[in-house]
């Protein structure tokens, strides 16, 4: 089976054959370097393929055969970048046992000597922090940091490194898959053709259960620092492609913030899917921390019982402001307005509106102008932000009427036509506009990206539909 | 209804879906086919069987929701990451194979009932590959779909022509209920076929992806329980009143031959128009079918080997997804102009599902089984018995089967 040339892993090291896009992309997503383990030849000539090591002879010192190896355990809970191997489950006989990373001498390709003749057998008991690798990881989701994909590990790679083995790298090749498939004789030979350096993987630790099968509570903080460079596109396209647990356990890694910013960028039926499967209070965090009219397309989405849920967990004032945005149509200037407005009185002080722009820094994106009221809250015009830098910079004192400026404000009824909102939006050749109700009180802004998602229509990109649903 | 109550209602109605569709689904070609040809040939005496059937798929897609349910993760998914990679291969190239003999089944479901309108298969075939291809890769497959599934609910019609054809309702009861086989090799034939259409392989991967899909919770497992189990029940009342209504009206008439015969099983309710209706029902089962069988072969596929990025992603970025799901079509369309008989081409095919079935429903007893993987939600002593016991009979049943036609080859049989 060929693989997509796209989704082929940039390698990383300049040792191994490189088939990196790098130089197809963007200057901003070729990122920074930082010195790799599997870039240094020595490593790389003594890596060992775990997928060909298991199931291969334990011997002690004297060359005789203890048992085979079932699984190797490795420690990710200390924050190494390349987790150190703990210790070796073997299986003897019937029985598997568990043998300290201290007791073994040498990791070979083919198979593991231990240090002593003698060796005491323990029972294998999960501790915490611990994974094993042929099980949990082996074949599991990861995710490729640096290439932003979502990989599925056909091989990982042990190394001696500083003194220890290590975990140094997954491999995601097809013909690895094709060298486990083939004969046995085969399988112990790395064939490093796409492999990521562990340094850029971030794991996943879901599948850290204890024998019960319930999972641990322990929750293990090894964030790789990569997730935080990725744009919110990117980490978009990963939660895309990640399943449930991993997906809720990357999203406990980012934080509600930057959780919410990647949200906003997937798509809808993506969305839908990972709201429906949150807990409803871990729902209820992301959509309170996404844009007002983000949130609400979110939510429309959504049926009408996880909806009322999901906004059950919402902050009072943010659920209120929410449920009224929900009561417009999708195709309504209302139904694609944010709520994230920053209004002033007539009177205010340019200083005193610049204060609230800056404690709404959090809807950036959003704050273009300031819609103007009077003392009934009745709108007399909208003064663009840098208006009122520029005007901060003259003077401090002066006072937003003096900056209303003679021409019509641009207004619509939230009930106006997505359409013919955008018209008027084109016409007015403004980047925003306020939506304002019957009384001429504003209720929300327009901005010129939300009229481009609502004309843009959704074909273009291509999506092989979901099965039936 | 107090308040919460109702609410916890609308939750199951958020989550229903998934068992009903596949079990509407599941009623394809190879369904309708086998199912008259059980009545045309056998009358009422397969209909035991078919509660038999209906436990082991009943068992079957229940597990199915609960592994989905419990592990978000759809089953080739699963089967990766559970299983070593030889017998995930294994399991994988199986359900391909089996989805590669329902892409014929469908395309010969098209093109008879085409035929039934007296359209050439040489037309109407290459016409609905291009068509159902396009339909799925540019768009307007949405709609498509809601139409193909608005033609099925003609099958509706069959549990009234089943009471409309008077059938000997004592005989139905009795052959219902009470315990009994043939010894025939032709009956054992019909069984792994009608193992083969009711338990598909695909029905299974496309339950657990439609569930991970809708996204629920363990907490709300047992309303996707009751989906599942009155999906599974539903789809075997329909099948067995296409039985009950084939055998009160053609039943006795030997192995179905002819769709036109087929068709008569609809006179009682249609009259005159039972070809049109049988036709267009025929058409709808057969086209949804056929652009949702080989979509499930390649996200099994892009699950199994990890390449889940390249089905979100751009056309261009997607030669494995394009590449599986073209070469099934083509290949289920190629067949059906090979110049033969199409009924016994679709109930040949069924044969072949029925063979391959026995593959996919032991990893499933064994994933449920896994209290590694459920947790408390595993497999209890009564399931896996339970559980062990249908699908050892539906494997039993496919290995006679399987060894009889081996001897059979070397003139032992």
């Amino acid at each position: 089976m060929a693989t997509p040339p796209s989704t082929s892993a940039p390698s990383r090291s300049r040792l191994i054959p490189v088939r990196s896009r790098d130089a197809e992309r963007p200057p901003h997503q070729r990122r920074r370097r930082t010195r790799r383990i599997l870039a240094s030849e020595g490593v790389f000539d003594s890596i060992v393929s775990l997928a060909g090591l298991l199931g291969r002879p334990v011997r002690n010192q004297t060359g005789q055969e203890i048992g085979r190896l079932d699984d190797v355990v490795a420690r990710w809970a200390d924050g190494a970048m390349y987790p150190p191997v703990s210790g070796l489950v073997i299986r003897v006989g019937r029985r598997l046992a568990f043998v300290p990373a201290s007791a073994v001498d040498r990791i070979g390709h083919t198979e593991v000597v231990l240090r002593s003749a003698r060796l005491d057998l323990r029972d294998v008991v999960r501790r915490s922090g611990e994974v094993l690798l042929a099980k949990d990881v082996l074949d599991h989701q990861l995710v490729d940091v640096e290439g932003v994909q979502v990989i599925r590990a056909a091989d990982l790679y042990l190394a001696e490194v500083i003194g220890r083995i290590r975990l140094v790298g997954a491999d995601v090749s097809n013909a690895t898959l094709l060298r486990r498939l083939g004969p046995r004789r085969w399988r112990p030979r790395p064939t490093p053709d796409r492999v990521i350096d562990w340094a850029a993987i971030q794991p996943f630790t879901d599948a850290a259960k204890d024998v019960s099968g319930a999972a641990t509570t322990v929750r293990l903080k090894t964030t790789n620092e990569g997730l935080h460079r990725l744009r919110p596109g990117e980490l978009a396209d990963l939660l895309e492609d990640l399943r449930r647990d991993e997906r809720r356990e990357l999203l406990a890694a980012l934080g509600p913030a930057e959780a919410a910013d990647a949200l906003e960028e997937m798509q809808p039926e993506d969305l839908e899917q990972l709201l429906r499967e949150s807990d409803p209070v871990e729902a209820g965090r992301l959509v309170a921390a996404m844009e007002p009219d983000e949130a609400v397309d979110a939510l429309r989405d959504l049926p009408l019982a996880v909806r009322g849920e999901v906004l059950r967990h919402i902050p009072a004032v943010t659920a209120l402001a929410l449920r009224e945005l929900l009561g417009y149509e999708e195709n309504e200037a209302g139904g694609i307005m944010t709520t994230a407005l920053v209004t002033a009185k007539s009177g205010d002080k340019v200083k005193k509106v610049v204060d609230r722009l800056s404690e709404a820094r959090a809807h950036g994106a959003d704050l273009d102008a300031v819609a103007v009221v009077d003392d009934d809250g009745r709108l007399l015009g909208d003064v663009s932000v840098l208006d009122i830098l520029l005007a901060l910079r003259a003077s401090t004192d002066t006072r937003m009427s003096a900056l209303l400026g003679d021409e019509d404000v641009v207004t619509v009824n939230p009930h106006t036509s997505a359409n013919e909102a955008a018209a008027q939006l084109v016409e007015a050749r403004r980047h925003s506009m306020v939506v304002v109700d019957d009384d001429g009180c504003p209720l929300g802004r327009i901005l010129a990206d939300d009229v481009l998602d609502a004309l843009v229509p959704t074909k273009g990109r291509f999506h092989f539909p979901r099965l039936l649903s | 209804m107090n308040v919460k109550v109702s609410r916890r209602w609308l939750i199951y109605l958020a989550a229903a879906g998934p068992g009903l569709i596949a079990a509407a689904a599941g009623n394809d070609a190879g369904g309708i086919v086998t199912y008259s040809s059980a009545g045309a040939q056998f009358i009422y005496r397969t209909l035991f069987l078919m509660v038999l059937i209906t436990v082991a798929y009943v068992i079957v897609q229940e597990m199915v929701a609960r592994l989905a349910t419990y592990t978000g993760k759809g089953l080739a998914a699963l089967i990766r990451e559970e299983f070593d990679l030889r017998l995930t291969a294994f399991a994988i190239t199986a359900f391909a194979i089996a989805n590669l003999g329902l892409m014929v089944t469908e395309f010969g479901g098209i093109a008879t009932s085409f035929e039934l309108f007296n359209v050439s298969r040489y037309i109407s075939v290459p016409i609905a590959a291009v068509a159902i291809w396009s339909l799925v890769l540019f768009g307007s497959y949405r709609y498509a779909e809601r139409i193909f599934l608005l033609l099925t609910v003609v099958f509706i019609a069959y549990p009234i022509a089943a009471v409309l054809a008077h059938p000997n309702w004592h005989q139905v009861a009795v052959n219902t209920v009470w315990p009994h086989f043939e010894a025939s090799k032709s009956f054992l034939l019909l069984a792994v076929a009608l193992i083969g259409t009711t338990i598909t392989p695909y029905i299974q991967l496309y339950e657990a992806g439609a569930v991970v899909d809708k996204g629920v919770k363990p907490e709300n497992y047992h309303f996707q329980r009751v989906d599942a189990i009155t999906g599974a029940v539903l789809a075997a009342l329909v099948a067995m009143s296409i039985i009950v209504a084939t055998g009160a009206t053609i039943g006795g008439t030997g192995p179905l031959t002819s769709a036109t015969t087929a068709a008569e099983g609809l006179k009682p309710v249609a009259g005159a128009f039972a070809t049109t209706l049988f036709g267009l029902g025929l058409l709808g089962a057969s086209a949804l079918a056929a652009a949702v069988v080989p979509l499930s072969t390649s996200y099994a596929v892009a699950e199994a080997i990890g390449v889940e990025r390249s089905v979100s992603s751009s056309f261009r970025q997607a030669p494995v997804f394009l590449g599986i799901f073209t070469f099934q079509i083509l290949v289920g369309a190629a067949v059906v102009l090979v110049p033969g008989n199409l009924i016994t081409l679709i109930l040949n095919t069924q044969v072949l599902e029925g063979v391959i079935t026995p593959v996919t429903l032991i990893l499933i007893l064994v994933l449920a089984n896994r209290r590694s993987l459920l947790g408390s939600a595993a497999n209890g002593p009564v399931a896996r018995w339970l559980g062990g016991l249908a699908i050892v009979s539906v494997a039993a049943v496919a290995g006679v089967y399987v060894v009889l036609t081996v001897l059979s080859w070397f003139g032992l049989g």
